[in-house]
């Protein structure tokens, strides 16, 4: 079987699969960079419009807050997302009873179609039918926060949502990496008279980061893909007040048949996440590099 | 009479373009579209139904609970015509007007669909569309329509679509609910705004509307519009040369802002959509609901049944001009795609369907699921036993009271359109100043 270790054989069966998946994707994504530079409406041809698009975009409020609202949400993420996914991915892999039926549950959002998880949790966060506002009730608390809807809190409600659903699958993934670590290490730290904390952070931890690496850069990746939960739970408003960056391009593209400036904001969320993963790969080699 | 697939088009002088367009398309689905389910294919790539004669794409995906009008209007056709068959089919209305987009980009539209007009005059420039005077003229079947019915559907000459149905829009209003609390049916703006004052101070919800995934639900809203002059004014607006930031559109909006800050609207108004809207009506938790008369025949189903009037919406004592106005205008039209005229069979179905959607046995249909005619058919309903629909046809055609020509949403781009109802719903919801509300609008206008 000499042909499958021969590299050029190998890169000769390789090749045609490459160049589909460069021409299925590079292709398409010049042609929008093309028609982000058009007043295209979708149906006939638009004239070029050279920046227009571009400078449309920079006066567009509606826009800033949407860049604003992926923010935080980027920040929920990586901030308590991630810590958490992996405080529970710790917690569990001990020897606790019941944790296989803990991790189940912990998993179980990230199997739901996220346009149900916002269904689910609008009868949770709806100011007036949602079960949340319904507790402070119970409980004496008067106010009433509009956790969606409202022009303030929508995009941290949308973020912690996010957070409910991803968290069964980044602790999934810190749990294997966890289980993947050489056993002996923590034997003999145990016998050395390491705690559980100087044993979390002077050897978990450093081993892992690896697996933070790629939990962080599928995280953000994830992050700049959020549509259906700002969908689902408040349609963006009030007022595009909610919206992130997809579904405000959603809204401009296909709501307003604004195709061309559609196309612009493809091209800025493209370049955007584009940028954000980047850094994280790269700060994640650094970081090897380093050590 | 079985018919041949659609032949493939000869060469089409937008045949270079739509590879990219296609690629565009595919581009924008790979990018941001990801979660959108896309439903059945609109036809095949030559233009044929797979199991149908024709097909009519409509915009609700199920047109037989949705719209029964047009569902058995179909119905009725097919058993008419053995030898022709219609396929209904339909989505939610923002997928469809994408799913109408993306076919006219691709030269696969279906042979008859419902689309908004702003979309149905971006086809027409594009020659997608089909004209249809011939139809018309064919058994004086243009003599069925008021011409104020086909007037907004003409473009260069060419008769591109045909009014779907009547657009009927106001406030229903729950009799029951109104006598309880000592509140006659308001009239002018003042009689409103007391009316919301006392019925919010009772704890009833005095009027019903929901903006999530729903944003253009304020109908009763855009009446109220063109009592600020908006008929008049539009055509100026758009060309340049006034602003809709003007002092008179403002009142409009600081109005509405009154109404707000008196409680008129639910405080999960952002969160509800229209359909959990008229939910909370049809449960008798609103007093006012507003909509239009699609409504009625659910309506007329439900327990506030009995219960329930029409109204136009309130005149204003700051208004500008005519006050004394009703909207009852042609909705999104009914369009062609140009391609049928190249398969005979193909035309002759669309023709014999047109010729009997508009006939009086079709609109006797149309009237029969609570749908006023849109042709000059004279409708015998039973106000006893539809009573809700009796009284959206009786506010209709009120003696003095007249209807604008269009709903203003209409006649504007799909951009603007959008920004009218952000703007009411944002200061319905306290998200925007009357002002900012009012210059968002014009920023969309170029």
């Amino acid at each position: 079987m000499n042909w499958l270790t021969t590299r050029r054989h190998f890169t000769l069966m390789v090749a045609p699969a490459l160049i589909i998946y460069s021409l299925y994707m590079i292709y398409p994504i010049l042609y929008s960079l093309y028609y982000s530079f058009t007043n295209f409406d979708g149906v006939s041809a638009g004239g070029f419009a050279g920046l227009d698009n571009y400078r449309q975009m920079g006066q567009d409020d509606a826009f800033w807050t949407s860049m604003r609202n992926t923010g935080i949400i980027l920040g929920i993420a990586l901030f308590l997302l991630i810590p958490l996914g992996f405080l529970l991915a710790i917690l569990l892999s001990g020897r606790v009873k019941g944790s296989g039926a803990m991790r189940a549950l912990v998993f179980a959002p990230a199997i739901i179609a996220p346009i149900l998880v916002g269904l689910i949790w609008i009868f949770i966060l709806d100011p007036k039918i949602g079960l949340v506002n319904a507790f402070l009730l119970a409980i004496g608390v008067p106010a009433h926060p509009q956790w969606i809807g409202g022009p303030t809190l929508s995009p941290y409600s949308i973020g912690f949502v996010y957070l409910w659903q991803q968290i069964g699958f980044v602790l999934t993934i810190f749990y294997a990496g966890l289980r993947m670590l050489p056993r002996d290490v923590m034997e003999a730290s145990s016998l050395d008279g390491a705690s559980r904390w100087q044993q979390l952070r002077h050897i978990q931890i450093p081993m892992m980061r690896e697996t933070f690496g790629i939990v962080t850069a599928l995280v953000v990746t994830g992050v700049f893909k959020v549509f259906e939960l700002v969908y689902a739970l408040t349609g963006g408003g009030p007022v595009h007040l909610s919206e992130v960056m997809v579904s405000y391009m959603y809204h401009i593209t296909f709501t307003t048949q604004q195709y061309g400036y559609g196309m612009a904001l493809a091209v800025v969320v493209f370049v955007v996440g584009a940028l954000a993963s980047a850094a994280t790969f790269l700060g994640n080699r650094r970081k090897g590099e380093v050590r | 009479m079985a018919t041949s697939p659609q032949p493939a088009p000869l060469t089409s002088r937008r045949h270079s373009g739509i590879s990219r367009r296609l690629l565009l398309t595919a581009t924008a689905s790979a990018l941001f579209v990801t979660a959108t389910a896309c439903g059945s294919a609109v036809n095949t790539a030559d233009g044929s139904s797979s199991d149908g004669l024709i097909t009519l794409s409509m915009h609700n995906p199920d047109s037989k609970t949705q719209d029964p009008a047009t569902w058995q209007m179909v119905q009725e056709f097919n058993k008419k015509h053995p030898d022709m068959k219609i396929k209904l089919e339909g989505q939610p209305v923002d997928q469809h007007e994408q799913r109408m987009t993306i076919a006219a980009q691709s030269g696969t539209l279906p042979e008859i669909f419902w689309v908004y007009d702003s979309l149905a005059k971006t086809m027409v420039k594009s020659d997608d569309l089909l004209d249809l005077s011939p139809i018309l003229a064919e058994n004086d079947l243009k003599a069925k329509f008021a011409p104020s019915m086909l007037a907004g559907f003409q473009r260069d000459g060419v008769q591109y679509g045909l009014p779907y149905q009547a657009l009927v829009t106001g406030f229903y209003y729950n009799k029951a609910i109104l006598d309880e609390h000592k509140i006659a049916v308001p009239e002018t703006f003042e009689d409103l705004l007391a009316a919301v004052k006392k019925l919010k101070a009772a704890g009833v919800v005095p009027i019903a509307q929901g903006a999530n995934n729903s944003s253009f639900s304020v109908w009763a809203f855009l009446t109220m519009l063109d009592r600020f002059g908006y008929e008049s004014k539009y055509q100026d607006i758009l060309s340049g040369k006034a602003s809709y930031d003007n002092a008179d559109f403002l009142r409009l909006y600081q109005h509405v802002q009154e109404l707000a800050k008196a409680g008129a609207f639910p405080s999960n108004m952002n969160t509800q959509t229209y359909a959990q809207a008229v939910a909370s009506y049809t449960d008798g938790k609103a007093a006012f609901l507003d909509a239009g008369v699609w409504e009625a025949a659910k309506i007329q189903k439900s327990t506030v049944g009995e219960d329930t009037g029409f109204w136009a919406g309130p005149t204003f004592s700051d208004g500008v001009g005519e006050q004394k106005l009703v909207m009852n205008v042609p909705s999104a039209p009914f369009v062609v795609s140009a391609k049928v005229k190249d398969d005979k069979k193909k035309y002759a179905a669309v023709k014999a369907f047109i010729q009997f959607y508009y006939s009086d046995a079709g609109q006797k249909i149309l009237v029969d699921n609570a749908q006023p005619p849109v042709t000059t058919y004279e409708p015998a309903v039973d106000a006893e036993k539809n009573s809700v629909f009796a009284a959206v046809l009786a506010e209709a055609s009120k003696p003095g009271w007249k209807s604008p020509k269009a709903q203003p949403d209409l006649v504007v781009s799909a951009a603007t359109a959008s920004a009218m109802y952000d703007s009411f719903y944002g200061v319905m919801g306290g998200s925007l100043s009357p002002e900012e509300a009012v210059k968002n609008v014009q920023k969309t206008i170029k």
